[in-house]
């Protein structure tokens, strides 16, 4: 049995808010995305300028696109300048050798089962912030600027061109680019199983309600009950 | 050498009458995007100006760009290109051979010091000391270096020489290195295309005769009026892009009703090129109005880029028999059976083990 001894108040509103529209944009984003490689629904009959289904795929790829930047770049706001203990980089240090310190081997040897103390973190553990870094903000700053260079391209000369034009030549040509695109993309999936694995765990293992604690803010710490002995 | 003549002098010569004349200066300035009041700067530039001179050198190349050029489809473009090139130097198109030739090419480097285009069609074969293509016992790499080190600029013609093309597809036996990695204190204008098209390159040089420049470059150094858009984005079969309309096979339906090409492999979306807008043998069609993907020639690596007939998202990179979305798939399996693997771990670390939770700060 185990008792509710504290409810903390992790993750403030606008770090959910955050989050949700991440999770939905980034679902969004990865569907109309591989709709786009892979256009399987059979052509529509007739004339095709009454038709605009791979167009709005696109459209909703890229209105969708802009939302998840918007919402990256206020986290990435929150995360610098946001007075918020849990939300911020804060101790996320790793170009310090301190960092990869007692903390992280700690968290890595639990999770490795190389230790039988679980860490109870209220905030992102150092092995989660390292994922995060990893997938979240390396992968969506891949996504955004090769994103970003791509839709430039339709507009030739255009704003976007101008500013993210450059990032073709990091990759050679324009197919490559989209290649890699496509490729990262998949990242996401990837962590999704990690994120959510790790999530249910930590609430099995920890008991800490971190599930929802991404809707409610609260995360619980709680403690065992003696068992009765009669 | 005897003063240059002007391009009308030249046509005068041959007979062409002034109205085909007039009529290619407005095709020229249609092709530049210039406004119909530029040209008679066109027609003066052409009456007044002497010929700029051109050096066209051959490296590893197959020639098509050469054939591409002199089928320009108006009259007088085939004729500008012989009547510029075969007076001064061209190893395949002139008269001239062996070491006549190179005392041509020696003579206008002389007298023309800094005043010359230097045309260049193939690229250069770095390996083993330049052996793999060899003029007149010199490397073809100190026969480039030595001409355009007195060029005014340097014109890469064709894919080879501005991107590599398939003599530097992987593994690139002999080393064969685009004109711009090899030629840095010039400037060099990138006409990619295999071929390129006839009037995209008598339009740079026009364009140069006209203004005395080099047309608009985009990052890769090619001439913004003919590279600035993509195929997809002029191509006529667009609406059946849009529309989700698809060819699925060379023979079916929509391959005869003229559907979008995307899953038969077409490049047009990343391919920067004049195609779909100036068109082939006097306008007549292009790959994709014939039926046949964009095979992106005018992109680098487009042949390590491959296969021509793979859409996109399908095709293999870095050496791996896979595409993206295999890879992807295989990473995200790996990982759900990864985790699978550590709930058990952890179901029966729990089994033997009161989980011990340690209350952890952080900053
Ligand atoms: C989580 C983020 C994202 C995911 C999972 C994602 C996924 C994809 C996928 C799978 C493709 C198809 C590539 C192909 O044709 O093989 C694609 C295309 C594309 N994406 Fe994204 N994307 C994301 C973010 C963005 C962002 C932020 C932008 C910025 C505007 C963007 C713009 C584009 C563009 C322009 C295309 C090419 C569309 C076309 O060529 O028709 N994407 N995306
Ligand atoms: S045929 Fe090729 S270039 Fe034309 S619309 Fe389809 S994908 Fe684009």
């Amino acid at each position: 049995m185990a008792r509710i001894i504290e409810e903390q108040y992790v993750w403030r509103l606008p770090v959910r808010i955050y989050h949700w529209i991440n999770a939905l944009s980034i679902a969004v984003l990865f569907v109309t995305g591989i709709y786009m490689a892979f256009p399987i629904i059979s052509p529509p009959v007739g004339e095709a300028v009454w038709y605009h289904r791979m167009a709005w795929v696109r459209y909703i790829h890229f209105g969708t696109a802009f939302i998840f930047i918007a919402n990256f770049l206020f986290r990435l706001y929150w995360a610098l300048f946001g007075n918020d203990r849990y939300g911020r980089f804060g101790g996320f240090k790793p170009w310090l050798p301190a960092w990869w310190g007692q903390p992280f081997k700690e968290q890595l040897a639990s999770y490795l089962f190389l230790k039988k103390e679980e860490p109870d973190y209220c905030g992102h553990n150092p092995v989660a912030a390292l994922t995060h870094f990893l997938f979240v903000f390396l992968g969506s700053w891949f996504m955004i600027l090769t994103g970003l260079a791509m839709y430039g391209e339709n507009n030739p000369g255009g704003f976007l061109d101008t500013m993210f034009g450059w990032v073709v030549l990091l990759f050679g040509s324009s197919l490559t680019m989209h290649t890699m695109h496509h490729l990262v993309a998949w990242v996401f999936p990837v962590y999704l199983i990690l994120h959510l694995y790790a999530v249910v765990r930590h609430d099995i293992v920890n008991r800490s309600s971190i599930t929802s604690s991404i809707i409610t803010g609260y995360k619980n710490r709680v403690e065992e009950c003696a068992e009765y002995a009669d | 050498m005897e003063k240059k003549e002007t391009f009308a002098e030249v046509f005068e010569a041959r007979g062409v009458k002034r109205r085909d004349f007039l009529k290619f200066c407005s095709l020229m300035s249609v092709y530049l995007g210039l406004a119909p009041t530029m040209v008679p700067r066109i027609v003066s530039a052409m009456e007044k100006k002497p010929r700029i001179p051109v050096i066209w050198l051959h490296g590893l190349e197959c020639t098509c760009c050469s054939e591409s050029f002199i089928r320009s489809s108006h009259p007088i473009v085939a004729d500008i290109v012989l009547n510029m090139i075969s007076l001064d130097y061209d190893d395949t198109l002139s008269a001239a051979a062996g070491f006549q030739l190179e005392e041509i090419r020696k003579k206008i480097m002389k007298e023309y010091k800094g005043k010359f285009i230097l045309a260049v069609e193939g690229n250069v074969p770095l390996k083993d000391n330049g052996v793999y293509c060899t003029i007149n016992g010199e490397s073809f790499l100190d026969v480039l270096k030595e001409t355009a080190a007195d060029a005014m600029a340097v014109i890469a013609w064709g894919s080879c020489a501005s991107f590599g093309c398939v003599q530097s597809a992987r593994p690139n036996p002999t080393g064969a290195t685009p004109v711009h990695k090899i030629i840095k204190n010039k400037p060099v204008v990138n006409v990619p295309g295999c071929p390129p098209i006839a009037e995209v390159m008598t339009g740079v040089i026009t364009h140069f005769l006209t203004f005395g420049k080099l047309p608009d470059l985009d990052r890769l150094k090619r001439p913004k009026t003919f590279y600035g858009v993509r195929i997809h984005d002029k191509c006529e079969r667009r609406p059946y892009f849009d529309a989700g309309m698809f060819v699925e096979s060379f023979d079916d339906d929509g391959a005869r009703k003229g559907w979008c090409l995307y899953k038969m492999g077409c490049k047009g979306p990343t391919t920067y090129n004049a195609c779909s807008s100036i068109k082939w043998n006097e306008g007549v069609s292009f790959p994709i109005g014939s039926g046949h993907p964009c095979l992106g020639c005018s992109e680098p690596d487009f042949w390590d880029n491959g296969p021509f007939y793979t859409r996109r998202a399908d095709v293999s990179f870095v050496g791996v028999n896979s595409n993206a979305d295999k890879i992807g798939v295989v990473a995200v399996g790996a990982a759900a059976a990864g985790m699978a693997a550590h709930a058990i771990g952890t179901a029966i670390k729990k089994g033997t083990s009161e989980s011990k939770t340690v209350e952890t700060e952080e900053d």
